[in-house]
């Protein structure tokens, strides 16, 4: 398998860090503030409070992926609306718009439900925020399927962000970029790529998704040794 | 050169350190320059401890200058703290004339070094003025503010923002402490280093001498704040919690920390708090030194919950510190605590005395529930509150403003 692997190009291994400032807008108080700042909001700031969440310094949330969910759980007390928000999946939109009318309709929906504008206690407000990514090649170069195996121990949470997570939002047809390279491989790569699309990664911590990663692909080199 | 990376690699791991050691490829040679008010004493003095010599051993150049300055200076620099904290302060001719002749000097002293360097980070707003007086600058200038500035004297941040507008960017430690400024602002939550005397792993033996040295039984649960004598920390309703469980679980607590000389209440709030104690063998107050590390190092390992039940609290580093040492963390649900603090995961978020007495009653009843949280904290803070995250993202900020700020920067 490997030899005839070895004819594509290596698969570099990326890592990244971020730094996150303030998006410039006013902070939301309550519910109507945070429903006018999402519609004027830039996409990175969508991005970053939808996606980036599990590369920030933070705490691993399993109930709310997403920083709106999270503020409508702890802040507003709603948890209608914390478990609306958090069902949200970014990645199943075609673009930030569409990411973005998703979450107005939900915040007007309930808004509309509602006899009273939720409040977010004194000194608890939303600030809007975005990051800057800095990526750079950690200098690790991947040639076969068993490489990027023995390999995926040893990465980051930050590559596997960059390469599982990220990726997405980089790549035509929105896919990672470990099934990007193996798409391009010689050999029969077709089951791995279904069994990698179908990780529902966006309600995992990285840490899980590593080990999720881990799970699938070294089921997939054991699955050909043995075969 | 003493290398110090690979002591703290032993602690972080090797991917974290190999990540440090990557993202300061494209800054090699760059030189840095900080500028604060004091070498000793204070958290950004501590800070800059750790990062200087790190910043030096991955290739950047990085020095540390120290603004000298007479009393007064000194008194109106304080004035500024003050008042960017929200205290009432009048700001007279005379402290404006101080502070600007006391920069002008030191800008004096500073300015060919300041102008040539890639990078100027300026801690606080007693060097703020110096931007002024460096026309030739060829570097960045990053104002990081340590204080929390959102809810300032108005005057004192008129004056000061006007001192620290034109920089190229500004840091603060969490978004509830930032400003609006005419330039980007980047959020870095401050840190603790796992090798200084506060933190560093200690032996029993270490450990044990402290208690005894403080007449503490070794045998029965502690419970431990460590903090100023100050309202704002609650040590009054620490001690009503502790009282509220009647005796249960024969433990003791111990209140513990320094009080700033600049503090005139500190006394006022130890009085206070000696009184409520008074009379309860198994309630220690610890007045202690500034310097006093190791001791505190000691307490918090011989702990067996860590109580922080701050009424209003900046990030809580004493939290951060309990937290790398393996303990769970009931702690008052405000500021940078509530960042720290997960309920059922790293600790308790409580309101009340009765809140706190609750969780401790819940932890001390769960040896098994303290152990899980205690390792979930310690793991959470060597991921997210350790010197290597700080430093990196530091160093991610200098390459972002290096090569413009555009969201997504791929390095050579």
């Amino acid at each position: 398998m490997t030899e005839s692997e070895n004819t594509n190009m290596p698969f570099r291994i990326k890592d990244c860090t971020l730094i996150v400032r303030m998006a410039g807008l006013r902070e939301a108080m309550n519910l109507r503030e945070l429903e006018e700042r999402i519609s004027t909001c830039p996409v990175e700031c969508l991005f970053h409070h939808f996606c980036e969440t599990v590369i920030r310094p933070t705490f691993d949330d399993p109930d709310y992926p997403n920083d709106f969910a999270q503020w409508a759980s702890r802040q507003l007390r709603d948890r209608v609306l914390a478990e609306r928000l958090a069902n949200i999946n970014p990645y199943k939109f075609l673009s930030f718009e569409e990411l973005r009318r998703a979450t107005l309709e939900i915040i007007q929906e309930r808004l509309s439900e509602l006899d009273y504008i939720p409040w977010a206690p004194n000194g608890n407000v939303f600030h809007f925020m975005q990051a800057v990514t800095v990526v750079y090649d950690t200098g690790i170069l991947i040639d076969s399927i068993k490489d990027l195996n023995d390999q995926l121990p040893y990465m980051s949470h930050g590559s596997i962000y960059y390469h599982f997570v990220e990726a997405r939002r980089r790549t035509e047809n929105g896919m990672d970029d470990f099934s990007v390279w193996l798409s391009d491989k010689k050999v029969e790569t077709e089951a791995l790529v279904k069994a990698l699309s179908e990780i529902d990664f966006y309600f995992l911590s990285l840490a899980e998704l590593k080990q999720t990663l881990i799970d699938t692909i070294s089921g997939f080199v054991m699955g050909e040794i043995y075969a | 050169m003493r290398r110090i990376l690979p002591k703290y690699e032993s602690i972080i791991g090797e991917v974290s350190a190999s990540k440090l050691r990557q993202v300061a490829v494209d800054l090699k040679g760059a030189r840095v320059v900080h500028v604060n008010s004091t070498r000793e004493g204070g958290g950004v003095a501590e800070i800059l401890f750790w990062m200087i010599p790190l910043m030096n051993e991955l290739g950047l150049e990085a020095s540390w200058e120290v603004m000298e300055g007479n009393p007064e200076y000194f008194t109106a620099t304080k004035s500024f703290h003050n008042g960017l904290q929200g205290n009432n302060v009048i700001l007279t001719d005379k402290i404006i004339k101080s502070y600007e002749d006391t920069v002008a000097a030191n800008a004096d002293r500073l300015r060919p070094v300041l102008e040539e360097a890639d990078f100027v980070v300026i801690h606080d707003p007693q060097p703020a003025m110096l931007y002024d007086l460096c026309p030739n600058r060829k570097g960045k200038w990053i104002w990081r503010c340590h204080i929390d500035v959102s809810k300032p004297n108005r005057k004192v941040w008129n004056y000061i923002s006007s001192k620290v507008d034109r920089y190229d960017a500004s840091i603060f430690s969490m978004p509830d402490f930032a400003r609006k400024l005419n330039h980007p602002q980047f959020i870095i939550a401050p840190s603790i280093d796992p090798l200084s005397d506060k933190n560093r792993e200690l032996s029993e033996n270490d450990i044990n001498r402290t208690l005894t040295e403080f007449n503490i039984d070794h045998d029965r649960p502690i419970l431990c704040q460590i903090s100023r004598f100050d309202r704002f920390k609650d040590p009054l309703g620490v001690i009503q919690a502790f009282k509220l469980l009647n005796g249960a679980f024969n433990a003791q607590l111990i209140l513990a920390g320094g009080g700033a000389t600049d503090d005139p209440e500190g006394a006022a709030v130890l009085e206070e708090v000696t009184d409520a104690a008074e009379g309860n063998e198994s309630i220690h107050v610890m007045m202690l030194p500034s310097d006093a590390h190791r001791t505190i190092n000691a307490l918090q390992r011989a702990s067996t919950v860590i109580i922080q039940k701050s009424l209003q609290e900046g990030f809580g580093l004493t939290v951060t510190e309990a937290m790398w040492k393996h303990k769970p963390v009931i702690g008052g649900n405000t500021g940078g605590i509530r960042l720290q603090v997960h309920n059922y995961h790293t600790g308790f978020l409580v309101n009340t005395p009765d809140g706190a007495a609750l969780r401790i009653r819940k932890l001390l009843s769960r040896p098994d529930l303290i152990d899980i949280m205690g390792a979930t904290a310690k793991e959470f803070v060597k991921e997210n509150y350790l010197c290597n995250r700080q430093l990196r993202e530091n160093l991610t900020l200098m390459l972002g403003l290096r090569r413009g700020l555009a969201n997504h920067l791929i390095t050579d």
